[in-house]
């Protein structure tokens, strides 16, 4: 199979995935306890308020007719063209578009994700790949401690000490939000607050942004770069015992070379996995680190949805969360194939 | 070789890390002083142009033009002094949000409440710092009086109040704001107006003149003006406010919301971010009917939305914010007490919560068995352990300061074993044949700390050794499905109040949509009765009859009423912590 039929199959096959993951979210979500309906209503409500209520969510009607016309707003083109983002139908608590909403939230969930990456890819390659050279010194012991303890801290107990510490007592940075609602956000072109304020030229908003993004993201970052480091570490060991690499040696080349010109490409493909569904989850929204920081993104609004049992809202976020690590795993084993022929055979 | 490069590379990350927050933090310093300078030199340049303009003039001057000019500086001198004396801007920090829309005939929630009040007019309102919620002062309307059969109320109006667009306020206005709650009510069958029962209270409301209207009501309604003072009766400007539902939302002002500009702010700028608020500014409202009473005392108010209470409490704590108001824990607000840095503000609670039973089956069919699971349970270790003392036990519906409160529940007292035993030897229970029950909490932090006060309650009812406790959990959504089916043999439940007023918690007793199937005609006369009187004493003796029944009948048990706290920078004055629950954010200011 070419590159290329490989890439239209796997962009098929995304549609029955995301088209089971929806009918299941639909109906989970239908079978859950809790009626969206009640929740309108904090006190009292008469059984004529509750069924106005449920006929104005359109949930009177059969569950066929709310799982096809679920379906038709997906396909919407018409409404896609003129909002930019799929009809996802309209919150059921707040009767805002879900569409909408998700977008709006999506932007500050990227902009930790990639940030976060970013960190934990470049601490967890880099010590990985720093231990498994001095294997089993006391460097390695040190890197595999940090690894450990990085990778078993709690990401909420490592954002406070970082908040104490930073925010309380050398009050060098913000303890939470995306940006001090004193300063107005730059102009929205690409949603980031560090590239817009780039963008407009103006230095301060992009260093205000940078502050408050400065900590969630080392929060996030240096959790991740646990998992990175045991990967990368346990890889490189595997890769630096091959024949290949002791041939190369064996010609004259430099430690140096071998090590992160060979070995390490040759290590990076599980890495790269790794970092691909990593960085998928991460574009769900990471919930505690967002709830931590009140970083307004999407794993805070997944969270509070379901409290409300917004049907809607849910099916929404799954579909675009779906959507997600499907686009990332096939851009992941696009680049698998491209790296590896072998997985095309 | 490669040890040297690693050792290298790790030595250059932490140098990287060192250099490129210490840039950061310098830049930003420069950056911000590069921004004030800015700002000074273009300052400057004004003050010059202006100076040169001045100069210019000087060839014209007339008497006049000095006399104009000297009541100008005095003007400056004054709105200097008073930039002086106050800071500018207030920033609030809550985790709190606003549900759904700023549109009176909708929202019915604290956050959306409290920010209409900043920003909306009603006629009455609660005087702040009032001890019972029944000190009423004039807001937009100037005086008021009522027939003596209490079903005609009419209302002398405030003149010369205009909206933003100019529009002079009068009685036209509030009879359309009642005519469109009332009219909104079938297609917003969730908003206040429908929970308060506007169509059941108002029969219509008349224009009397240009500035006097009257509420025609269907029955005598003695807590009326506590109707009037909440937000879902604040006035709407038509222009804004079509009869037909609109879709205020986020964004531009105007459009979020129909009261703005009546109020001591108005909303300048709303911003949300998949259904949560991220952002709300208020401005003060130029047109403010009190702003020559120097109201609002702070310029703007910024709210800085935090997701959770450990994270707003390190913002107070490290001056992000200057005030903390909702939800900062028991814990912490008790730890911040003793610091320097900030400043912690005391105040009355009127959330309560209480125990329901269901009635309808065994066991708790028997009146007995309610009264004496009642007797067992201990309220004074739940406020001590769960709470740190931060609520107080309660032994009527009607909280303490409020007209009615009597401690009617203490005739059962608390873990008073022996009436348990006794209660419940002769419903058949004993220590061989306990009394078990499931009771139910609500796990999803809808109410503060239920598990924990359900362990307690737990505790101190199976020490009477009669009784066998099975405690029940599920998420508010499912706790709700569950009271509505009636599976749940006892559950806790919480109750905020509309308005201050008996009225608003004697019903708990009997409420259908609690689903105990308790229903006792006297009880629903007294209150009735008490519905149809202004006569305070007589309506004290009328609330005490209906707590002396549901001591009997122990339907529903009091349990709680929470404190109210906000935590502040320590130069912070001007908070009204109050029976009302309402936080005036157009009193508070920073400096002295």
């Amino acid at each position: 199979m070419g590159l290329r039929s490989y890439i239209i199959t796997r962009i098929l096959l995304t549609i029955p995935t995301l088209l089971l993951l929806l009918s299941m979210v639909f109906l989970v979500m239908r079978v859950l306890p809790g009626d969206p309906v009640a929740l309108h209503f904090e006190k009292k409500a008469t059984p004529e308020q509750m069924e106005t209520m449920r006929r104005l969510l359109g949930l009177d009607k059969p569950l066929w007719t709310q799982y096809i016309d679920y379906l038709w707003g997906l396909v919407d083109f018409g409404y896609f063209l003129e909002h930019g983002y799929p009809n996802l139908g309209k919150s059921m608590q707040t009767y805002e578009e879900v569409g909408g909403q998700i977008f709006s939230a999506f932007p500050a969930t990227l902009e930790l994700a990639i940030y976060s990456m970013i960190i934990a890819s470049v601490i967890g390659i880099l010590l990985g790949v720093v231990s498994s050279k001095s294997y089993n010194s006391i460097l390695d012991h040190l890197i595999r401690g940090f690894g450990t303890v990085t990778y078993a801290i709690p990401i909420f107990l490592l954002g406070m000490i970082f908040q104490l510490i930073f925010g309380v007592y050398l009050r060098w940075l913000p303890t939470g939000l995306r940006l001090n609602p004193a300063v107005d956000p730059p102009a929205s072109i690409t949603g980031l607050y560090t590239i817009d304020s780039l963008l407009e030229g103006n230095l301060f908003k992009f260093f205000e942004s940078l502050k408050a993004l400065l900590l969630p993201s080392l929060t996030l970052g240096i959790i991740l770069s646990g998992m990175f480091i045991r990967m990368a570490r346990t890889n490189m060991l595997e890769t630096l015992r091959l024949d290949f690499v002791t041939a190369a040696k064996a010609r004259g080349l430099k430690e140096s070379t071998v090590t992160y010109g060979y070995a390490l490409r040759n290590a990076f493909l599980p890495i790269l996995t790794m970092m691909g569904l990593q960085f998928a989850i991460l574009l769900g929204g990471a919930i505690l680190t967002e709830t931590t920081f009140s970083w307004p993104g999407l794993g805070r609004y997944i969270v509070d949805r379901i409290n409300f049992r917004d049907y809607t809202a849910i099916q929404g976020a799954v579909v675009m969360f779906g959507l997600f690590v499907t686009l990332v795993s096939l851009v992941v084993d696009i680049l698998y194939a491209y790296f590896d022929p072998r997985i095309r055979l | 070789m490669a040890e040297r490069i690693d050792l290298a590379i790790i030595v250059l990350v932490l140098i990287g890390i060192i250099v490129s927050s210490g840039t950061m933090v310098y830049t930003t310093t420069v950056v911000g002083n590069l921004s004030t300078l800015t700002s000074d030199v273009s300052t400057l340049t004004g003050n010059v142009l202006n100076l040169t303009s001045t100069i210019g003039d000087f060839t014209t001057i007339t008497l006049e033009a000095i006399v104009s000019l000297e009541a100008r500086l005095a003007a400056m001198e004054a709105a200097l002094a008073k930039v002086t004396l106050a800071k500018k801007t207030l920033v609030v920090g809550t985790t709190d949000s606003v549900e759904k829309t700023l549109d009176p005939a909708q929202a019915y929630d604290y956050f959306g409440w409290c920010i209409l009040q900043q920003i909306a007019g009603t006629l009455v309102s609660v005087k702040p710092g009032s001890e019972t919620g029944a000190d009423f002062v004039p807001e937009l309307a100037v005086s008021w009086n009522y027939s003596e059969d209490l079903d005609v109320w009419d209302f002398n109006l405030r003149q010369g109040v205009t909206f933003w667009d100019g529009t002079e306020f009068n009685a036209t206005h509030v009879k359309y704001s009642f005519d469109r709650a009332i009219a909104l009510i079938p297609s917003i069958p969730e908003g206040a107006p429908a929970g308060l029962g506007y169509d059941v209270i108002i029969n219509r409301t008349e224009v009397l003149d240009t500035y006097k209207v009257r509420f025609q009501l269907n029955f005598p309604f003695s807590p009326f003006l506590g109707i009037l003072a909440c937000r879902a009766s604040a006035i709407v400007n038509p222009n804004y406010a079509p009869i037909e539902e609109v879709e205020y939302t986020a964004g531009d002002p105007r459009a979020s919301t129909p009261v703005a500009f009546v109020g001591p702010y108005f909303l300048s700028e709303w911003k949300r971010v998949a259904g949560r608020d991220i952002e709300i500014k208020l401005d003060a409202n130029p047109f403010y009917w009190n702003a020559t009473g120097e109201y609002p005392k702070t310029e703007h108010v910024i709210f800085r939305f935090y997701s959770d209470p450990s994270t707003l409490r390190l913002a107070v704590e490290a001056g992000d914010v200057d005030i903390a108001f909702r939800h900062i824990s028991p814990t912490d607000v008790l730890d911040l007490e003793g610091k320097p840095n900030v400043k912690v503000w005391w105040g009355t609670g009127a959330f309560i919560q209480y125990l329901c039973f269901q009635t309808k089956r065994a066991p708790f069919n028997d009146r007995r068995v309610r009264v004496a699971v009642a007797a067992a349970l201990d309220r004074s270790t739940v406020c001590e352990t769960v709470f740190l003392g931060l609520s107080d036990p309660l032994y009527s519906i009607i909280p303490p300061g409020m007209l009615g409160h009597t401690e009617a529940f203490k005739k059962l007292g608390d873990a008073n074993y022996t009436l348990t035993r006794s209660l419940l030897a002769d419903a058949g229970y004993n220590e061989t044949n306990k009394l078990k029950f499931d009771l139910w909490y609500e796990s999803s932090g809808h109410y503060p700390m239920s598990a924990e006060q359900c362990l307690v309650y737990k505790e101190a009812l199976e020490a009477s050794g009669v009784i066998d406790v099975t405690l029940k959990s599920a998420d508010w959504a499912s706790y709700k499905k569950n009271r509505d089916d009636e599976i749940m043999d006892a559950y806790i439940y919480g109750w905020y109040p509309d308005y201050v007023d008996p009225d608003d918690y004697a019903f708990l007793y009997w409420a259908s949509w609690i689903h105990t199937n308790y229903y006792n005609a006297t009880q629903v006369a007294l209150y009735d009765q008490a519905r149809a009187t202004t006569n305070t004493t007589l309506r004290e003796e009328l609330y005490a009859q209906i707590d002396d029944i549901a001591v009997e009948q122990c339907s529903v048990v009091p349990l709680y009423v929470s404190s109210a706290w906000a935590v502040t920078r320590p130069d912070v004055y001007g908070i009204y912590l109050d029976i009302t629950q309402d936080m005036r954010y157009w009193l508070i200011y920073i400096g002295k």
